[in-house]
């Protein structure tokens, strides 16, 4: 089957006006302007197939809103071919944004200072979906997301989590085949985000809905996802399964002891010591070799320790691990 | 329903919902009747000052005068004379993104929700203004069914041709983060230009044509004029040709800016 989504060589540049320091240098800028280009995205290649649910992660400024923009139509992108079910997006925005939903979790899509339930009904007209269908859906949606309780209430004086719920249902009513969430748990609590969790499997699963999921949460992707794709500086790191991605970088974990007393040597077999700082002493490990319980073992078979806490790895650490994989792999790539 | 029956349909939905909206900001809409009112009235005493012994200038009599500064109040909100930079301030917060992202045309999203605007504001504040006046004052008012189609004609084509090069100045911003300053130029140079400040029958002939060769006059002063009645027929004829063909023209001229923009557009924000 034809993939939905299909993007070769993408890139998209940003001119920004470089601002001169001082006084005089402010008065420069004011006859000549100098610009510098920010490669935002920078040549990325991938499809995504019908009905897969893959995370886009990366780091803050890596490039992920812009290529999601460009996806969904709203930017034009410097050069590049995007092919989103069978259209140029920015080409036919009118029937490309028909047949997508998209929820950026920092800002909604809902009009401010109606009542939740009147911007849904207006999103009937604008999506023109046939009556049978938008009651049907709406009642579907008001059941999994729970948005009886404030659906009377207007969009600006929700809680966070319930704008979210909110903007995921009005994203939904349409049927799109695709769907964009841009960091649909960002700020919200434990109990939130597993419910909005629960809502993206069951409509990929249910209605066979293509989701592409952006956020630096790396456990919304553990809890989600089967595929990852990792961006940073506008390139592609990783593309593939999220086993694979563990397999490979994510066993890396750190471990925080702070011990009884300052001892003169903390090196263990098995663990690095990262820093140390009187009697708390970091140590990074990898999962796959030592398990953190072995680990204890070793240590307080040596020293007494007052207490612990685990890391788990970051979208950075391992951002940073795949840049020391490809060192390691293929010192003269790129 | 028909495709075009669905966007009609769409299109009051908008439009009933802004007109909503813009009801519900009652503190706004008191205040901004009782500025209006206030200054009305101190116009009207001017002008009446200005005219002195005068009993007619250039066809405008002390009352069509004194009228004339209640119509100017009155369109202040219905016309948004004073700026108007709603889509401009989409651009910046970047919530222009859910705009886009609805599959609508842009441009009649936009008509449809300033004419809800539009509208509230001519039921609260101008229509509240000319009762007014029509209590302080002896206002001229429109005789007949003609000079009333007449005016409710000239009425909305002045809203269109205002909306359209509203909407045109706005998007400066998809250029520029300096928008602001560029609208507010503009909007201070159509105080004088529209008829907003005075009569432009007041003016010489030489600046009177300069105004006609600008969309501005088509936005006031052509109401202004058909109101009072000082047009005769063929006059009326041609004051709502020309605004219909300034409203075409700047509905053209802001599809293909539009166009042009959303090549252009930086969207700002995560």
């Amino acid at each position: 089957m034809a993939p939905i989504i299909k993007v070769e060589n993408l890139h998209k540049h940003f001119k920004v006006a470089r601002h001169r320091r001082g006084f005089l240098g402010a008065f420069r800028g004011l006859v000549s302007r100098e610009y510098e280009t920010v490669r935002a995205v920078d040549g990325i290649s991938f499809e995504i197939g019908r009905g897969e649910l893959v995370g886009y992660i990366g780091p803050n400024g890596a490039g992920k809103s812009t290529t999601i923009k460009i996806l969904a139509g709203l930017l034009v992108p410097t050069g590049g071919t995007v092919i989103v079910n069978g259209r140029v997006p920015w080409r036919e925005r009118k029937s490309h944004v028909a047949t997508i939903g998209a929820v950026f979790g920092q800002r909604t899509t809902l009009w401010w200072d109606l009542p939740v339930i009147e911007s849904l009904e207006l999103l009937q007209y604008v999506y023109d979906v046939p009556p049978e269908r938008f009651r049907r859906n709406l009642a579907e949606f008001r059941e999994m997301l729970e948005l009886d309780q404030f659906l009377e209430t207007p969009v600006r004086s929700l809680s966070l989590g319930q704008r979210m719920r909110a903007d995921l249902c009005a994203a939904m009513l349409h049927d799109p085949m695709l769907l964009f969430l841009d960091e649909p748990t960002i700020g919200l609590d434990v109990v939130a985000k597993e419910r909005i969790r629960q809502f993206i499997r069951r409509i990929n699963r249910e209605r066979g809905t293509t989701i592409i999921l952006t956020t630096h949460d790396l456990s919304d992707v553990e809890k989600l996802c089967e595929r990852v794709m990792i961006i940073d500086h506008g390139r592609l790191l990783f593309d593939g399964e999220l086993s694979e991605l563990r397999n490979r970088f994510g066993g890396e974990r750190e471990m925080v002891v702070y011990f009884d007393q300052e001892y003169d040597e903390v090196a263990v077999d098995g663990a690095e010591v990262v820093s140390r700082n009187g009697k708390r002493v970091t140590y990074r490990f990898d999962g796959h070799e030592i398990t953190a319980s072995e680990l204890i073992g070793r240590i307080s078979a040596r020293h007494r320790i007052r207490d612990l806490s685990v890391r788990e790895a970051d979208i950075e650490d391992l951002v940073r691990k795949i840049y020391e994989g490809r060192l390691l792999e293929a010192p003269d790539a790129g | 329903m028909s495709r075009f029956a669905r966007r009609i349909r769409l299109f009051v939905e908008l439009s009933r919902v802004s007109f909503r909206r813009q009801l519900a900001y009652r503190t706004a809409n008191l205040a901004g009747l009782a500025t209006n009112t206030f200054f009305g009235l101190l116009r009207a005493a001017v002008m009446v000052a200005l005219y002195g012994a005068r009993q007619e200038v250039v066809g405008m009599s002390v009352r069509d005068a004194i009228t004339y500064t209640g119509i100017t109040q009155a369109v202040i909100a219905y016309l948004s004379v004073f700026g108007w930079t709603e889509l401009m301030d989409t651009v910046y917060t970047g919530d222009i993104s859910s705009d886009l992202l609805k599959p609508m045309d842009y441009f009649t999203f936009w008509m449809a929700r300033d004419l809800g605007r539009a509208l509230a504001s001519m039921l609260m504040r101008g229509l509240t203004v000319m009762l007014i006046y029509a209590l302080v004052f002896d206002i001229t008012v429109p005789v007949g069914a003609w000079q009333w189609a007449a005016l409710l004609a000239s009425l909305l084509m002045g809203w269109l041709v205002s909306f359209s090069w509203r909407f045109l100045v706005n998007l400066a911003a998809f250029w520029t983060p300096n928008a602001l300053g560029i609208s507010r130029l503009i909007f201070a140079t159509s105080w004088l230009m529209s008829g907003f400040m005075m009569p432009l029958r007041f003016f010489p002939d030489w600046f009177v044509g300069i105004c006609y060769l600008t969309p501005f006059p088509a936005m006031i002063n052509t109401v202004v004029e058909v109101y009072v009645g000082v047009l005769d027929a063929q006059g009326v004829i041609t004051a709502l040709a020309a605004q219909a063909m300034w409203a075409a023209g700047l509905i053209w001229v802001s599809q293909v800016v539009l166009r042009a923009g959303i090549r252009k557009l930086v969207i700002q924000g995560g």
